[in-house]
């Protein structure tokens, strides 16, 4: 079995007290109690903060462009579909610079898991508002306040058609290891929203303030309820964060409905030599 | 010696595309040559579109000044094209629906009332003018029978009878009243059988014979038909076929595939091709192999959707921030369509690079009869080449001691490197579109840096040492005073044009590219050292494209070009009038 150690590649750079380290953990640990090798997953990440991970997670990987992950992985999985595929990604990637191929993976239900880092920031290019700050959150890009109302990552994705959406907190590692289990075992499109503070460029969204907002689901809460699951992500428009799995239910995923991928995955088809079968449709 | 053109014309919307694509398989089963083209507007309904089919008894890829058999669906494919008429010409038409004055030879067919009185759809008007159009040539009406059964085999005989009826309204309303007008132009000939392809049809063919695995594309004229071609196979060649949400998804899906170790490719006309890029440029770091197919229309923008031009050459050789290696390709016609893209796979897997195949909608949407038996002999000799690809069964996969040794960015002498692929147990790498050290990391060092530049570069080298080809020079260049230079689909037009220029006694030499780049400086620069030879630039842009890239590699200046940018084909008359005035 694989161990810590064996995923971990560079030591990371990310800030001390970033909400990143308790994310990168969180991801090895879920990988591992899961059973899987660096070898067995292909991981594809986006570009900010949370995209630097590439060098400080091994897997076969690809660092993509910013905001493209999400397209990458959906070609890993229809070229291999026996592969876990996991998408890590920032906010501004993914919610704002990738937010079309957010809604169309969702529509898609392609099987793959999507890991956002939500710090309501940019970090890397120091800290202008992201698509998730709250409206009137002051920056370098918005010195008088973001006019735009912020993203709802959850209602977004549950409403598209995502089949399973789930918010932690870095915080939090244990929930956070359990959501991105949960996650990557679901067969369909799965997106888990983490609330991550930035301790550098965002002095709003602090550790204090998640604290004082999260609350995770109870038992009861009925998940396979579309009406109850968007109910619930509202809430985040309070400014209230539930944790747990918000939505998730069961419907064929992309590859899944594709005859051709009965046999195997595409990678290990023999190749197709019956020409004749194409040559007579043009006689 | 047969050779004629027909062009039937309509009102958009009512089945002329169909209708022309029938009447070239006619042809073909025939015996014949064809080579078609298509005008039509960006639009669905209430404009007209021109369907003109040259067909000969020897080869052609070009299209003809006359008209010898014009059909009209309406009074606005009369008015359009009644300047292509010659005295021989024959025009078919219902004098039910418009008058025409002019003296010339008329074919009246009475499509109203025929349509009225068997109750017909519109649209089968189309099929009383191939009846009346067989006829009129002296084709055999059981080749056009059999066409219109196989088209509608899946809705049953009854469907099939109705059909039939129309095909023989058309046929016996020449038979009866034109029997002094019949010509003999379509009689079945002796010859191997052939097929009907579009560049675009020509293309996908050459990517399932390459085994590509993967297409990625969003709709875009005039490349949608390659999307529409392998969606359609898809499942009965086991490929598949992803119509993503926009361009930029497109190409990353495909570079997520190819990642993942299957053959991939996207296709977009110029605008979608601008959208991708920037990951075309992430292609060319991370060196994942990846084919681009490219049929060019006017631009800029929106441009001239459904018209033609080669106006894209040099956004494609240069698409892409930052400096990385790329291979463009520039089929001439579809039998190198074929060829080059089946190529294009091998060199993408080889040098790990974007490569592009550029077509346009002259090439991309014109039907060309290619002989079955050079495709058969050209699958049959086909062999793919994946390059450095190690699969997991290779012994360096099986060898996990190793693991620490794989270095997918490993510098080496030709600038190629071993390429893993992804779930290959014991090892893993890292696919990075930042620059990065040869084990995949980032690196913002300067050594590694330089290496991994010179290293990409290398791989240029290395292609035009091993896989680069020459132009085809058409002619002798020594014998002749002129000397046509042009790339991709204008090829068959200029081999015509030397054709009518050879019947007036002048000699001319054509060179044709369509490995387009990176291009060979000192073996190319010894095609243009000839002293007192007229070299001409033939393209279809207004700014001479190829012409600059070649004074870039090379220094040689064109003085005399001829250009044509209003959306139409360059035609062999043109050039030949540039020549003899």
């Amino acid at each position: 079995m694989a161990t810590i150690q064996d995923f971990s590649g560079y030591n990371p750079t990310w800030c001390p007290g970033c909400g990143d380290w308790g994310i990168g953990i969180a991801i090895k640990q879920a990988l591992i109690q899961l059973g899987q090798s660096p070898s067995s997953v292909a991981a594809v990440f986006g570009i900010g903060c949370s995209g630097n991970m590439n060098d400080f997670l091994n897997a076969y990987a690809i660092h993509s462009l910013h905001g493209r992950a999400i397209p990458n992985a959906i070609g890993i999985k229809i070229a291999n579909h026996k592969m876990p595929v996991i998408a890590i990604v920032g906010d501004g990637d993914c919610y704002g610079e990738g937010g079309n191929h957010l809604l169309h993976a969702c529509r898609g239900n392609h099987d793959i898991t999507v890991i956002v880092h939500d710090n309501g920031v940019y970090g890397l290019t120091t800290g202008q508002s992201a698509p998730t700050a709250q409206k009137g959150f002051k920056s370098k890009s918005t010195p008088a306040g973001i006019l735009e109302t912020p993203i709802n990552p959850l209602a977004l994705t549950i409403t598209s058609g995502a089949t399973f959406v789930a918010q932690s907190f870095a915080g939090d590692a244990i929930h956070t290891i359990s959501m991105i289990k949960a996650g990557i075992e679901h067969k369909g499109f799965s997106v888990v929203n983490i609330l991550q503070p930035c301790v550098t460029f965002n002095k709003v969204n602090t550790y204090q303030y998640y604290l004082q907002r999260v609350y995770k689901l109870d038992e009861n809460y009925k998940k396979e309820d579309f009406k109850t699951a968007v109910e619930k992500s509202l809430e985040i428009n309070e400014e209230k964060f539930p944790l747990g799995i918000i939505y998730q239910n069961k419907k064929l995923s992309y590859t899944d409905q594709l005859s051709q991928l009965k046999e195997g995955a595409l990678i290990d088809k023999k190749r197709f030599t019956d020409f004749e079968k194409i040559t007579k449709l043009f006689i | 010696m047969a050779d004629f053109t027909w062009l039937i014309g309509g009102e958009a919307g009512f089945g002329i595309m169909t209708t022309g694509v029938v009447f070239s398989k006619i042809a073909t089963r025939s015996g014949f040559y064809i080579f078609d083209y298509v005008e039509y507007p960006s639009l669905i309904r209430g404009g007209h579109n021109a369907y003109e089919v040259h067909v000969s008894d020897s080869p052609v890829s070009h299209l003809n000044p006359a008209i010898d058999i014009l059909v009209c669906l309406n009074k606005e494919t009369y008015e359009k094209h009644k300047s292509r008429l010659t005295p021989s010409s024959i025009v078919i038409f219902d004098k039910d629906e418009f008058e025409i004055k002019e003296d010339i030879k008329k074919i009246i067919i009475p499509f109203k009332k025929t349509l009225s009185e068997l109750k017909g759809q519109p649209v089968m008007k189309n099929t009383i003018a191939l009846g009346a159009s067989i006829a009129i040539l002296g084709g055999d009406i059981d080749q056009l029978i059999h066409i219109i059964s196989e088209q509608f085999a899946k809705k049953g005989e009854e469907v099939i009878n109705f059909n039939k009826q129309f095909v023989q309204a058309g046929f016996e309303a020449v038979k009866k009243n034109y029997p002094e007008n019949i010509l003999n132009n379509l009689v079945k000939r002796p010859s191997g059988e052939k097929l009907v392809l579009t560049g675009n049809d020509a293309f996908s063919l050459g990517s399932v014979i390459a085994d590509a695995r993967f297409y990625v594309a969003y709709p875009m004229t005039p490349s949608s038909t390659v999307l529409t071609d392998l969606a359609a196979w898809q499942e009965k060649v086991g490929m598949v076929v992803r119509h993503a949400e926009d361009e930029i998804s497109v190409i990353n899906t495909a570079i997520g595939s190819s990642f993942a170790g299957v053959r991939s490719a996207v296709g977009s006309s110029g605008g979608g091709f601008a959208l991708m890029v920037e990951s075309l440029s992430f292609a060319g770091i991370t060196e994942i192999p990846i084919v681009v197919f490219i049929a060019q229309r006017p631009g800029p923008a929106t441009g001239m959707p459904t018209w033609t031009e080669q106006g894209d050459l040099l956004f494609s050789v240069f698409s892409g921030h930052g400096e990385f290696p790329k291979i463009v390709l520039a089929p001439g016609d579809n039998e190198e369509m074929i060829e080059l893209t089946a190529k294009a796979y091998n060199l993408a897997d080889i040098y790990q690079m974007p490569v592009i195949v550029i077509s346009d909608m002259y090439l991309s949407e014109s039907h060309k009869s290619v002989e079955k038996s050079f495709v058969d002999s050209f699958i049959s000799q086909y062999k793919i080449n994946r390059g450095k690809l190690i699969g997991q069964d290779s012994s360096f996969a099986k060898a996990t001691e190793d693991k620490q040794k794989y270095l997918r960015y490993k510098i080496t002498e030709d600038g190629i490197s071993e390429r893993l692929i992804p779930g290959t147990p014991g090892h893993f790498y890292q696919a990075n579109s930042y620059e990065h050290v040869e084990d995949g990391h980032t690196t913002e060092e300067a050594q590694p840096r330089i290496e991994q530049v010179d290293k990409r570069a290398k791989k240029w080298v290395t292609y035009l040492k091993n896989d680069f080809a020459l132009p085809e020079v058409y002619g002798d260049i020594e014998k002749s005073d002129t000397v046509f230079v042009s790339w991709g689909s204008t090829k068959g037009i200029i081999m015509h044009a030397q054709k009518l220029l050879l019947d007036k006694n002048i000699n001319s030499a054509f060179i044709h590219f369509n490995h387009i780049y990176p291009l060979d400086t000192d073996k190319i620069t010894k095609l243009f050292d000839k002293q007192n030879k007229k070299y001409i630039l033939v393209e279809n842009n207004s700014w001479g494209q190829f012409g600059k890239l070649l004074k870039m590699e090379t220094g040689f200046e064109f003085k005399e070009k001829l250009l044509r940018y209003d959306g139409r084909p360059i035609t062999a008359e043109q050039i030949v009038n540039k020549l003899v005035k």
